[in-house]
């Protein structure tokens, strides 16, 4: 609450030395939605969630990390990265996935398939600038359970694997949280 | 309280009985309330209130003739309102309300 104040009101007086005035503005734009945002986002974070930011300072980057407490993923800690773009709230938050898993909704490579994220979408369930980040970290959470999507996936191997065969599924599920608890 | 001590209180000090009261009323003071004329008076996209200026335009600070911030409010069809500079942005995107998705249309601009 304290870091959150000070760096608003650091950001308000370091506006006059700024660059150009357009980046300026647009940082502080962002900056100002993220103060709000970031209150409320650690006053609503579900108890599987917990957020890092690697410097205090910079609301705009952070570390959340997700364990599921209930279905195929129990028992594993999945950490993901959250930029938030200058544009923001008219662009989503770029969020990769940092743990290797096996989901149909999350590749290997760490991209992940979650409607609230897609910048362009004809329905209600894209990205809308009334969307907030406790929005975005419920989605990410929800992955592991409600939102999880085995109709529409993004790693189609994965799909099929569970469509044939849940407990061979399951198995490769563990083994992969096995492998990323081993490096740690 | 009875209809006679109404009474009494209503002649108040004129016919000289002010030793029986046991209040009299010196001062009222009405209160009025008011809102703005919208569905939602907060845009949903900056998070500040309609009638004031936008995120933007306060960091900005810009000023009209009157010197009031120039950061006018758009009504949709849908009767959903923002500010002006935040729903141009976002129809940049996607033409559609942000909060009820039905097509973009504006039904009137102003405050």
């Amino acid at each position: 609450m304290i870091t959150l104040n000070r760096k608003f009101k650091k950001d308000v007086n370091e506006r006059p030395n700024g660059t150009t005035v357009e980046s300026v503005k647009r940082i502080s734009v962002r900056d100002k939605l993220l103060v709000k945002e970031v209150q409320e986002m650690n006053e609503n974070l579900p108890t599987t969630c917990s957020v890092h930011f690697e410097d205090p300072d910079v609301l705009s980057e952070f570390i959340l990390t997700v364990c599921p407490d209930e279905g195929y993923w129990t028992g594993g800690k999945f950490k993901f990265s959250v930029f938030v773009t200058e544009d923001y709230n008219m662009e989503p938050p770029k969020v990769k996935c940092l743990t290797r898993l096996w989901h149909p909704n999350i590749n290997v490579d760490g991209d992940i398939c979650l409607s609230l994220l897609r910048q362009t979408a004809i329905d209600e369930h894209g990205w809308a600038p009334t969307r907030r980040l406790k929005d975005v970290v419920w989605g990410l959470n929800s992955l592991f359970t409600d939102l999880l999507n085995f109709e529409d996936p993004l790693n189609i191997e994965a799909a099929e694997m569970y469509k044939k065969n849940k407990t061979e599924f399951q198995t490769k599920v563990q083994e992969y949280i096995a492998v990323t608890k081993g490096k740690r | 309280m009875s209809g006679d001590d109404c009474d009494a209180l209503d002649r108040g000090d004129s016919d000289g009985q002010k030793s029986d009261k046991m209040f009299t009323l010196k001062k009222w003071n009405a209160v009025a309330m008011w809102s703005w004329d919208v569905e939602c008076d907060t845009c949903a996209i900056c998070r500040v209130q309609v009638m004031d200026a936008c995120l933007r335009c306060q960091g900005e600070s810009k000023k009209d003739s009157y010197g009031k911030q120039d950061c006018v409010v758009v009504w949709g069809e849908c009767n959903h309102s923002f500010h002006f500079c935040c729903m141009s942005l976002w129809v940049k995107q996607n033409n559609r309300c942000p909060l009820c998705q039905q097509e973009w249309s504006i039904q009137r601009m102003g405050k």
